[in-house]
């Protein structure tokens, strides 16, 4: 019990997360275009999105860390494609709910899902 | 002369000062001796469940697990997990595994709702771990958590069925896996339908939002949600739950009111059918001291 182990005691957050066992590769889109996207689109009026100036809408969830989240709208297992598919068709996601389809376009949907794949 | 003089008086009083400092650190570690064998042994330290530890401590321990399995797991090279391994350790895990870790959109038993440490959802932590991350703890099981060993129960490549199942966890919908066969109707296994088994001398009916805190602990909530105010594995299964008492609308479908909060912690179900929220037998006394806590986070 010397200056090594405290050294590693001290260390060890690091290490604990400098070498996340499997780093997904990110989604096709581009995250920059997502987020001005994010902006013109107004999901910011019921969503909280970190990163995104204004977006403090709380009609919907928090849209925190929602790249770690296991499930989407809580029916939908969160992977980028299904991502996409629920921003561009939320009705047939789950019918009955209060998100609205935006008529957002496949690449439009691609880029916010890349954009937001970056919030961690 | 005069400055041989000097320096005898700067030995002596730093000899002094050294018995001094010596007496004391000894005087110092005997008290926190004393104050450690007192703290045992007058049964200072409380062991409920339901007292979660503090939030450095649950890290610290929480940490030494991660890097303990990590360690381990480092010289185990996994087979390849292939869909029909799955299929094979779907079928062990509903019968070992679904009583304490649930399943998508399938409630965990009883045995599994109060436990300190909360067995985690393992859609989440196949997430974030390896395969071999996964074995590992399911082999050798972890101490004073309830996660038992299970290498006198399963061969080697039984563990590896059932980690190729957890590793398709993330990607399965509640729809998925009831499609698999899993998620057979479940009777509650307890009456339910009234006010709550351990809360008979109180007022029925009055909100309590400081058991509703408890409660949260007592049904494993926090084993999915983040909530503020309680310490726990923070996993993001489901949304956080900051802010959700200025929320507009529950789960995407229901207005946020008290008594729709009352009826989505009740019956996720019945609310929305898709949901991987799973109905937990909660009762109508534990739903409203919940929602009275959950009302509280602005």
């Amino acid at each position: 019990m010397t200056a090594r182990s405290v050294c590693f005691l001290l260390l060890a957050p690091l290490l604990a997360t400098g070498c996340g066992s499997d780093e997904a590769a990110p989604p096709p889109g581009d995250p920059e275009k997502g987020r001005a996207i994010i902006r013109a689109y107004g999901c910011g009026s019921c969503h909280v999105i970190p990163g995104i100036p204004g977006a403090d809408g709380r009609t919907g969830p928090s849209l925190e860390r929602i790249a770690k989240r296991v499930y989407l709208a809580g029916v939908l297992p969160n992977t980028p494609d299904d991502m996409a598919r629920w921003i561009r068709e939320p009705e047939t996601v789950d019918p009955r709910t209060a998100m609205p389809n935006m008529g957002v376009s496949e690449s439009d949907a691609r880029d916010i899902t890349a954009y937001l794949y970056t919030r961690k | 002369m005069n400055n041989r003089d000097r320096q005898d008086s700067i030995q002596q009083i730093r000899k002094r000062i050294e018995i001094h400092v010596g007496l004391a650190i000894a005087a110092l570690v005997v008290a926190m001796g004393v104050g450690a064998a007192g703290f045992v042994y007058w049964g200072a330290y409380n062991v409920s469940a339901l007292q979660q530890h503090t939030e450095p401590v649950f890290t610290l321990l929480n940490l030494a697990l991660d890097r303990s399995i990590r360690q381990r797991a480092e010289e185990i090279e996994p087979p390849p997990l292939t869909p029909e391994r799955a299929e094979q350790g779907r079928l062990i895990y509903q019968h070992k595994c679904v009583q304490c870790h649930g399943a998508p959109g399938v409630g965990r038993d009883d045995v599994g709702k109060g436990m300190t440490p909360v067995p985690p959802n393992l859609a989440h932590t196949a997430k974030t771990k390896s395969a071999a991350e996964l074995f590992w703890p399911i082999k050798h099981g972890i101490k004073m958590t309830g996660m038992p060993s299970w290498q006198f129960t399963f061969t080697d490549e039984q563990i590896w069925d059932i980690v190729a199942f957890i590793t398709q966890m993330p990607e399965m919908s509640p729809a998925d896996y009831r499609a698999m066969g899993g998620g057979e109707e479940r009777e509650p296994t307890r009456d339910v339908t009234t006010a709550s088994a351990p809360a008979p001398t109180r007022a029925a009916a009055v909100p309590d939002p400081e058991r509703g805190k408890l409660a949260l602990y007592g049904y494993a909530c926090i084993a999915c949600h983040r909530i503020p105010g309680t310490v726990g594995p923070h996993a993001d299964v489901g949304p956080p739950l900051n802010g959700i008492g200025g929320r507009r609308y529950l789960a995407g479908v229901l207005p946020n009111t008290f008594d729709n909060m009352v009826q989505w912690l009740r019956h996720p179900t019945e609310v929305n059918p898709l949901t991987a929220m799973p109905d937990l037998d909660v009762t109508q006394q534990d739903a409203m001291d919940m929602a009275a806590y959950l009302e509280t986070l602005e």
